[in-house]
């Protein structure tokens, strides 16, 4: 039997091998082409942006080439410490994250039980969280006096509170980065098993194998694109991840030490080739990442056959199977809860009380006459919407070079389209503004109005956005194809259909529910991305939502009260986002999301 | 239909603000139809740039019958524009580092207002990209009966040829840092209010300390330094009394005195022992200004390092039960916020950048920054609490928000030039000891106090607050970098390199006062 399944999916057998060779030579015109304008995108989007900044970590002031910097960094424990925290804590976060995923992505797509859908649907809500909004959430449960201590205080007298921040910070970090980053692994997971050809198993079931048998030698096998691509954007999100050390004050990893000396006062090129170290760590991860889960994976013949049957679990049954869902939801929420609580708390009154004294929905009114936050809704609309486009574009032709051609270098571009993943935020948007500067050094007086990032933002953080997020939108369309067979492809070219029209009749139908996945993700995050936002958009009328909410919580007194009935309206308008694509796409959608 | 719920609910969700906004928003006819155009980068809050933006569009239709239209860049914090307008430059400088004329230059940015005196004399004036502001020097006069307070410089006093003053900033109203705490903590904790910067070395306020970093907030180390400068103040004092002799000496021959030298030394080893404990029981380093008011009021840290204004606005808030600010008696760091007009504006701009500058100096700019709302002349929606600059305002404070006056508080105490010349060392210091070697610095504080017996509690906590580095040290790197900058040496990675050699040896330091104390235990 074993060998039936493992003929199941071939490798690289010798004929295969040879007939996508052949096939793919006539194809060759089409994906040069789509290789040599993705070179030419991220040559110019991304990489010299960050030649652009990352270049200042190996140029000594008088202009001549040194490694001084990266010697420098290998020389100081607290730096090396730093990259060994990062690494560590971002393994235990994949791990714990794919613990959390992996019953939860089985029971939603295999088994059917009283609100499956709703609490499917509800896991992803910490996807729609505004970052800073979040980490103000997490910080008031989280606070000396906050509700999570009151609860507490009504078992035991702790007149000074809990300080959960400050001595559980490495727990704290890990517990929060997990409970933040499950729900990639968790969609990516459940696109996987969904694609997996129900037949395959029904066939092992038949031949005897256990269920356990089946998972271990059947399933875990079929979805291993989807493992790779959940495990590789968490382990490198959490590893370059900067917002949740920084709520807890834990200076000792890497993203924060780049952050704190590239925001330093002096004029510091060591940040710059910290960078660059940090960087080829991430690139090592990937690889390695890539060597154990996703080598030589080529599943010619997944995609469902036949319809999966999910199988019913009544009574307490479903029950059981319903409480992780909630339990997971429940903790992921929590942030969510308090900052709709803190949007209609009064000004102070939420201190040492479970939940706030008084209530009003006044911050709601201001946030609607205020001069930042409208205006800021619309633009973060317009951006997001063009940066998703941009980002869907290009992430599926970089999937189809990746999968379906034999581009020389085609390796390279699946490397750099996830170099953003592994790139810091701010150093990108440093580059692009010295594009900027660059463009209006060279060009003058005569520069054209979107090159001028100072005049109109609009066009660098589109494409900012746009890359930062592409990662999401190639690894989607990467595990779409490789689970579609490619004779269907074949079967139309065969029957003379042209390559466009194999495109856009037959490849993106079959991946339509994965391209719809990374836009969304991809939509969402640009919606409410930070560092971009706030190095490149410098003029108010072109404040995107994340700029004014981080202006506001700075403002004091009602500012962080503004802030959260912002927060809470996107969360609302995301959540909605993602309900209506699901209602529009129906079963196509259902797919990938199970819900 | 319920294929379209959703959808519907997207419609709605989307478009009710903006049709609410319609009523509830009469949008004002906007100014910028106005011909005039400034372009002014800025750290200031929303509140700040609004107020201002219309006053001194009305000031100047009031005067010269035209509006004007004020463009705001915000790229962030101070340090964001320190480096924006660097790499704006950088791109200007010819191969030798050095800016054409200024007639071949166009600016991008008119005006740069706000951040603290540290970020405009230390980080901006350095690069030459501050424009000498030509201003009547009888406004200088009106508005500045003395050109510092408290032994900060109140505006640059750089001079022309002709030895005439030419500013490259000039403050526009000053901020002091004291103490906030936490009146309500402070109860619990059974501690009596914090009235000097010591009172913050209580072991019991362990991770109860809210503190920004000296590498990223200029007032903030500013701060720290008047911690130092008080220490060593006071070991003048002692010494004084014990050899008055001293005190009568020009200061050339006293400074070169053995025992003055000696007192000084110890003076700022007590100082750096102060600030050591206060960062032993730091919470955190932020760098976000408004990150200490906001725990204290919290209850998330009992005491911190805060803007008065800040502490002022919030206290209002949410009550002084949770939230007062203290100004330590003669140890209140005063410092003024500046404006600067950058190299490259000319002709049409400059007229009108200046004229900004004139208002934010004039009796009625200045008032704008502290009268209530509503009052003539007052800000339109909220009080921006800062404290004016000009000493002949605080004579008349109706309709004030605070009745403050920092020229009396600043009483009693002047900063030192030549203390202030190893600022820049110093900062570093502070942070290898502080911040690089931060869990070492946190295990053997909470090692010491752990010990059993009270007495030995106290001596490891000396220890550890007595860190292996002397004042000669810092003098002599402050003098090594002079050297290297005359010799065109680099200097980023000998400071780098440096900076990690000192958080070596303080690591080695309470590594050594763990075992120390692991040995009482």
């Amino acid at each position: 039997m074993t060998q039936i399944l493992t003929t199941a999916i071939p490798d690289t057998s010798a004929p295969h091998t040879r007939r996508r060779g052949a096939s793919s030579e006539s194809a060759r015109p089409l994906h040069v082409l789509l290789a040599a304008l993705l070179y030419l995108f991220f040559a110019v989007f991304l990489i010299w942006p960050l030649l652009q900044v990352v270049w200042t970590g190996f140029v000594r002031k008088d202009g001549g080439f040194t490694l001084a910097y990266v010697r420098l960094i290998f020389s100081d424990p607290v730096l090396l410490r730093g990259l060994w925290n990062a690494t560590w804590i971002a393994l235990v976060v994949t791990l714990l994250t794919l613990a959390v995923a992996m019953p939860l992505a089985l029971l939603s797509v295999r088994y059917e039980f009283a609100g499956r859908r709703l609490l499917t649907g509800l896991l992803l809500v910490p996807l729609v969280l505004p970052p800073f909004v979040g980490a103000i959430g997490m910080r008031l449960v989280l606070a000396r006096y906050g509700p999570l201590t009151q609860f507490v205080r009504l078992f035991a007298d702790l007149p000074l509170g809990i300080d959960w921040t400050g001595r559980w910070r490495i727990v704290g970090i890990v517990i929060v980065e997990v409970l933040h980053l499950y729900p990639i692994m968790l969609l990516n997971l459940q696109a996987a098993l969904a694609n997996v050809d129900p037949a395959m198993e029904q066939a092992a079931a038949n031949l005897g194998a256990s269920r356990a048998r089946i998972l271990r030698q059947i399933t875990l096998p079929l979805v291993r694109p989807g493992l790779f691509a959940g495990c590789t954007l968490v382990l490198i999100w959490s590893f370059t991840e900067l917002g949740t050390p920084l709520m807890f004050d834990f200076y000792d990893v890497t993203p924060v030490q780049v952050f704190k000396q590239i925001s330093d006062v002096a004029d510091n090129p060591l940040p710059y080739a910290l960078v660059v170290v940090m960087l080829l760590t991430s690139i090592v991860l990937y690889v390695v990442g890539k060597v154990v889960l996703g080598r030589g994976f080529d599943a010619a013949t997944t995609k469902a056959s036949i319809a999966a049957t999910a199988r019913q679990l009544p009574g307490w049954r479903g029950a059981l199977a319903a409480a992780p869902f909630l339990l997971i939801f429940l903790l992921a929420v929590l942030p969510h809860l308090s900052v709709v609580l803190t949007s209609v708390s009064a000004t102070g009154a939420w201190y040492k009380t479970f939940l706030p004294r008084d209530y009003t929905m006044g911050h709601y009114a201001q946030a609607l006459v205020d001069q930042l936050a409208m205006p800021s809704v619309r633009n973060s609309l317009q951006y997001a919407s063009l940066a998703t486009l941009l980002a869907v574009i290009v992430g599926l032709c970089a999937a189809i070079v990746i999968v379906r051609s034999n581009v020389r270098g085609r390796g390279v571009i699946d490397a750099l389209a996830m170099l953003p993943l592994a790139v810091p935020g701010v150093v990108l948007a440093f580059g692009y503004l010295s594009i900027s500067i660059w463009f209006k050094r060279k060009l003058g007086g005569h520069t054209p109005r979107a090159l001028d990032v100072q005049e109109w933002p609009v066009l660098f953080l589109v494409i900012a956005y746009a890359a930062r997020r592409l990662p999401y939108v190639v690894r989607a369309a990467v595990a779409g194809l490789q689970q579609t067979p490619r004779d269907l492809e074949l079967a139309a070219s065969n029957l003379g259909a042209s390559r466009i029209t194999v495109l856009s009749r037959i490849t993106v139908p079959l991946i339509l529910a994965n391209l719809i996945a990374g836009g969304l993700l991809a939509f969402a995050f640009a919606m409410l991305e930070v560092s971009d936002s706030l190095i490149l958009a410098q003029r108010t009328d072109y404040y995107p939502i994340t700029k004014a909410i981080v202006e506001l919580a700075q403002r004091l007194g009602d500012g962080l009260y503004i802030a959260s009935a912002l927060g809470v309206w996107a969360m609302v308008l995301l959540t909605l986002t993602i309900l209506s694509a699901n209602a529009l796409l129906g079963r196509r959608l259902g797919a990938v999301f199970r819900v | 239909m319920r294929r379209y719920l959703y959808i519907i609910l997207f419609a709605i969700v989307l478009m009710t603000p903006f049709v609410m906004r319609q009523f509830m928003v009469s949008e004002a006819p906007a100014a910028a139809k106005s011909k005039d155009r400034l372009v002014i980068v800025t750290p200031h809050n929303q509140d700040i740039r609004r107020e201002y933006a219309r006053a001194f569009s009305e000031w100047h239709a009031g005067r010269y019958g035209q509006s004007v239209a004020i463009d705001y860049l915000t790229p962030g914090g101070t340090n964001d524009i320190v480096r924006l307008i660097a790499t704006t430059y950088s791109g200007l400088r010819g191969p030798d580092k050095q800016l054409p004329p200024e007639q071949r230059v166009r600016a991008e940015i008119d005006i740069v207002w706000g951040g603290g005196d540290v970020a405009f004399d230390r980080d901006l004036k350095p690069l030459g990209v501050l424009r000498p502001i030509p201003i009547a020097p009888r406004l200088i006069a009106a508005a500045f009966p003395e050109s510092s307070l408290g032994g900060v410089r109140l505006y640059d006093q750089t001079t022309d040829a002709a030895g005439r003053i030419q500013p490259q900033w000039i403050g526009v109203c000053l901020s002091s840092f004291g103490i906030v705490y936490n009146p309500d903590l402070y109860a619990t904790l059974g501690l009596p209010a914090p009235q000097r910067w010591q009172d913050l070395d209580n072991e019991r306020l362990a991770g109860l300390v809210a503190l920004a970093d000296p590498t990223h907030s200029g007032s903030a180390a500013a701060t720290y330094m008047m911690v130092l400068q008080r220490a060593m103040a006071d070991a003048e004092i002692e010494l004084f009394a014990q050899v008055p002799a001293l005190q009568s000496l020009p200061k050339i021959q006293r400074e070169s005195d053995p025992r003055y030298r000696e007192a000084i030394a110890r003076g700022w080893k007590i100082g750096m022992g102060r600030l050591l404990l206060m960062a032993a029981n730091a919470r955190y380093f932020t760098d976000s200004a408004s990150q200490v008011p906001n725990d204290v009021g919290n209850g998330e840290a009992a005491a911190g390092v805060a803007i008065d204004f800040y502490a002022r606005v919030y206290e209002q808030q949410i009550g002084s039960n949770r939230m007062r600010y203290v100004a330590p008696a003669a140890a209140t760091a005063i410092t003024p916020d500046p404006v600067a007009i950058l190299y490259g504006v000319k002709g049409e701009r400059l007229t009108l950048a200046v004229r900004f500058v004139e208002f934010l100096l004039s009796p009625q700019g200045q008032r704008l920054w502290i009268l209530n709302p509503g009052t003539p002349g007052g800000p339109r929606e909220r009080s921006l609490r800062r404290t004016p600059i000009r000493r002949d305002v605080y004579a008349d404070r109706t309709g004030w928000a605070d009745d403050v006056n920092p020229f009396t508080e600043s009483a009693g105490f002047n900063q030192r030039g030549e203390w202030m010349s190893l600022f820049g060392e110093t900062r570093q210091i502070w942070a290898a000891a502080w911040i690089d070697s931060r869990e070492a610095l946190r295990q053997a504080y909470a090692r010491a106090r752990a010990a059993p017996d009270a007495a030995k509690r106290t001596e490891l906590i000396q220890k550890l607050a007595s860190l292996p580095i002397e004042l000669r040290d810092v003098e002599a790197l402050s003098t090594e970098r002079r050297q290297r900058q005359k010799q065109k040496l680099e200097t980023d990675e000998w400071g780098a390199r440096w900076r990690i050699d000192w958080a070596n040896r303080f690591r080695d330091h309470y590594r050594d006062i763990a075992r120390q104390a692991a040995a009482w235990m």
